[in-house]
């Protein structure tokens, strides 16, 4: 769980946002954006983490005081190749923080770190990844806590949803996109697998809160309720006016049918703030598009 | 003729033990090298809170000698080392006081005098004093805070270390023992100190089956209060289980027994899984109310007050260790709160904006949410109509299901309870 250094929250002198051009990073920095915070945002075009001299200039732009958001992921990580490159982005990172100080640190990690089958999911809950992704994660996050000084929050978040959604992964996200064209939803099977989906900008409003509290630790980015995927499809479906269709499974049941995470900790660590139910999420999703 | 008993050390223990041997008929004598401690006790003072000891000691005054004075023990023919053993926070006991109550008795025991460790000390304990061994015995308490007069006044059997099982006990202690009425069970000093501890993970299993099975009640729409009247009929399960869920276990002693096991296993490399399953588990439980406000609450109410009624960790008792109460407030620091115990007095509460009230009717005036977080006897007098008059919001959080609940819904409010499904008021 996350223990605070600041008793009391105290806005970041300047935050660098490094990955600030992808879906999540660019909700960060929209986030910090409206809440007046100094921002240096790096995306590929200042800093291609794989390339040769990443190191040097990524170091040319740290301050002493900065926070640092480590956003920037080739994701998700499914081949060998990427998950190697995934580490050698992270290994630039750091080489960075070994030699330069700096205030604070928040890497945006995932839940892919827990074991499938850590049901209710905490951040106690083993880390034992059974994906690439999963593991490319867990590397990452002990090879920064390993590099700085520096108190390190790992924020873990599950399935994000939000409109500049990049992936299309089954859920949300897609659901949106098929019923915009005019549908069919389409869900596989029953649709009766639940998982939890937050919203992208919960996401960041995390940040923002571990960032003013100068948190340290592993927080998981869930809202506590899983959802069925038919659910959710019924959900986008009413808003576009869609029908949802059944389609088989491109592969078997999945033997983790449910997935459920106890956000007790968040409860703790961050009392007044409270996430965006689903489907009033939903309903800000489409209204962003629109 | 009757043995005079002596008791080192005036704790829960000591005090509850010595009253219980004086109601006996047994000249006492109760020492404690804390001299303002035994002054308050000469003067009626107790400091512990239990049903029926204040009159025990008042009533058995001519056969209870307190004393400072170590000497004093020199009288007694059978001395119990009875002084409670403090845990951390981590349920780690610490030995060194009971070490130096032993080591200052020694000395004065008479040449036919009996040493019986009464104190919750760990395996291996006892045979490492350096005490002859057949004078040298370890009994097992099983005192419960809040009934720890009636436990100790009608034990259900003594359990008794010894060096040599198969030897008779010495008869000054025999006729001790003998004057409750109730089995003795002789057996290795590692035995009883196991068997202790063996109690207590029985006690644990229970409650955290109990725990488990009323959260799936929460889920699925079933009701544990309709179940466990089936379970208490089981003759393998009984009428006296302990069935009831609750906020973890709290008060340090069963905590500080699961440590122990899970400290020995790891130093014998046995498997105790399960037992940090329940300590987990217990951790759980103890964030039970704080889920429901956030889940339950929060979403549909505006709340700016919150009503807390009960400190204590348990009904009957001054104690606050691990109380879920305590540890509730530590997360609730955002919102003003009001406070009644009937016997805390509250200064151990940490929090910003918490103010302590008189009665329970006070602490829930204009509140928005009320919540029982220890079930005093007292509670069930508050009436929900009463609530309804005085409280600004309609929610009662009541995990042990002190108020009626059925009333409280029917009057419009939403009753949140262990072992059943909440129903909201928009439901």
């Amino acid at each position: 769980m996350f223990v605070h250094h600041h008793s009391i929250p105290s806005p970041p002198t300047r935050v660098v946002v490094i990955g600030a051009g992808g879906f999540v990073g660019g909700a960060i920095v929209k986030q910090l954006t409206g809440e007046g915070i100094p921002i240096l945002s790096l995306t590929r075009k200042e800093v291609d983490l794989l390339e040769t001299d990443a190191s040097k200039k990524l170091k040319s732009f740290l301050r002493p005081t900065d926070s640092v958001v480590l956003v920037s992921a080739l994701a998700p990580a499914k081949t060998v190749t990427m998950l190697m490159q995934n580490l050698q982005m992270a290994e630039a990172v750091c080489h960075v923080l070994c030699s330069t100080e700096i205030h604070h640190l928040l890497y945006i990690s995932s839940d892919a770190v827990y074991a499938d089958d850590a049901n209710p999911v905490r951040e106690n809950s083993p880390v034992a990844p059974t994906t690439l992704h999963g593991m490319m994660h867990a590397a990452r996050e002990l090879m920064l806590k390993s590099s700085t000084q520096a108190p390190v929050a790992c924020l873990r978040p599950t399935l994000i949803y939000g409109a500049q959604d990049p992936h299309s992964g089954y859920g949300p996200n897609r659901f949106r996109r098929e019923a915009a064209k005019g549908g069919p939803v389409h869900i596989f099977g029953d649709g009766e697998e639940q998982r939890d989906h937050v919203m992208v900008n919960d996401v960041a409003k995390l940040v923002s809160l571990a960032l003013s509290y100068r948190s340290e630790g592993a927080l998981n980015a869930v809202t506590g309720v899983s959802t069925a995927f038919r659910i959710i499809a019924e959900m986008v479906a009413r808003q576009f006016g869609v029908e949802v269709k059944s389609q088989p499974r491109p592969g078997p049941r999945p033997h983790l049918l449910h997935r459920f995470f106890d956000i007790t900790n968040t409860l703790k660590a961050f009392p007044t703030f409270h996430f965006t139910p689903i489907k009033q999420g939903l309903d800000l999703v489409k209204q962003g598009m629109t | 003729m009757k043995p005079v008993i002596g008791y080192a050390g005036m704790t829960h223990l000591g005090i509850n033990s010595a009253a219980a041997a004086a109601a006996y008929g047994f000249q006492t004598v109760c020492f404690d090298p804390d001299e303002d401690l035994i002054d308050r006790l000469k003067q009626g003072k107790i400091p512990v809170i239990e049903p029926g000891l204040n009159e025990i000691i008042g009533s058995q005054a001519s056969r209870l000698t307190f004393s400072s004075h170590h000497e004093a023990l020199h009288a007694c023919q059978v001395i119990y080392i009875a002084a409670d053993v403090a845990t951390d926070e981590q349920g780690r006991s610490d030995l060194t006081q009971i070490q130096g109550l032993i080591t200052r008795v020694v000395p004065n025991l008479s040449s036919s005098a009996i040493l019986v460790v009464l104190c919750q000390v760990p395996p291996g304990f006892t045979r490492n004093l350096v005490v002859s061994k057949d004078r040298l015995f370890y009994q097992v308490e099983t005192l419960i805070f809040g009934q720890a007069v009636e436990r100790a006044m009608s034990p259900e059997r003594f359990i008794v270390g010894c060096e040599v099982p198969e030897r008779e006990l010495p008869a000054s202690y025999k006729t001790f023992l003998d004057a409750f009425s109730c089995p003795v069970l002789p057996m290795k000093y590692e035995s009883a100190e196991l068997a202790k501890i063996s109690i207590n993970c029985c006690l644990v299993g229970m409650i955290s089956v109990a725990n488990t099975l009323a959260e799936l009640c929460e889920r699925i729409g079933a009701d544990w209060r309709e179940i466990v009247p089936a379970l208490r009929l089981d003759k393998r399960i009984g009428p006296h289980a302990y069935l009831s869920p609750g906020l973890g276990i709290a008060g340090g002693n069963l905590e500080r027994d699961l440590t122990t096991v899970c400290n020995l296993a790891e130093e014998y490399g046995t498997d105790a899984e399960v037992v940090r399953s329940w300590m987990h588990n217990s951790r759980y439980r103890k964030d039970w109310v704080l889920r429901m406000f956030h889940r339950e609450v929060l979403p549909r109410d505006t709340c700016s007050e919150i009503a807390i009624l009960g400190l204590a960790y348990k009904e009957n008792t001054h104690s606050t260790k691990n109380s879920p109460s305590l540890a509730l407030i530590a997360h609730l620091k955002d919102w003003a709160l009001r406070v009644y115990d009937p016997v805390v007095d509250g200064s151990e509460v940490d929090h910003p904006k918490c103010t302590r009230a008189d009665s329970p009717l006070e602490a829930v005036r204009d509140a928005d949410v009320v919540i029982l977080m220890t079930p005093w006897p007292e509670f069930k007098d508050v009436k929900p109509a009463d609530l309804l008059q005085v409280m600004r919001g309609r929610t009662v959080i009541d995990p042990f299901q002190i108020l009626p609940g059925r009333e409280c819904e029917s009057l419009g409010f939403q009753y949140i309870s262990l072992g059943q499904r909440q129903y909201r008021r928009d439901q």
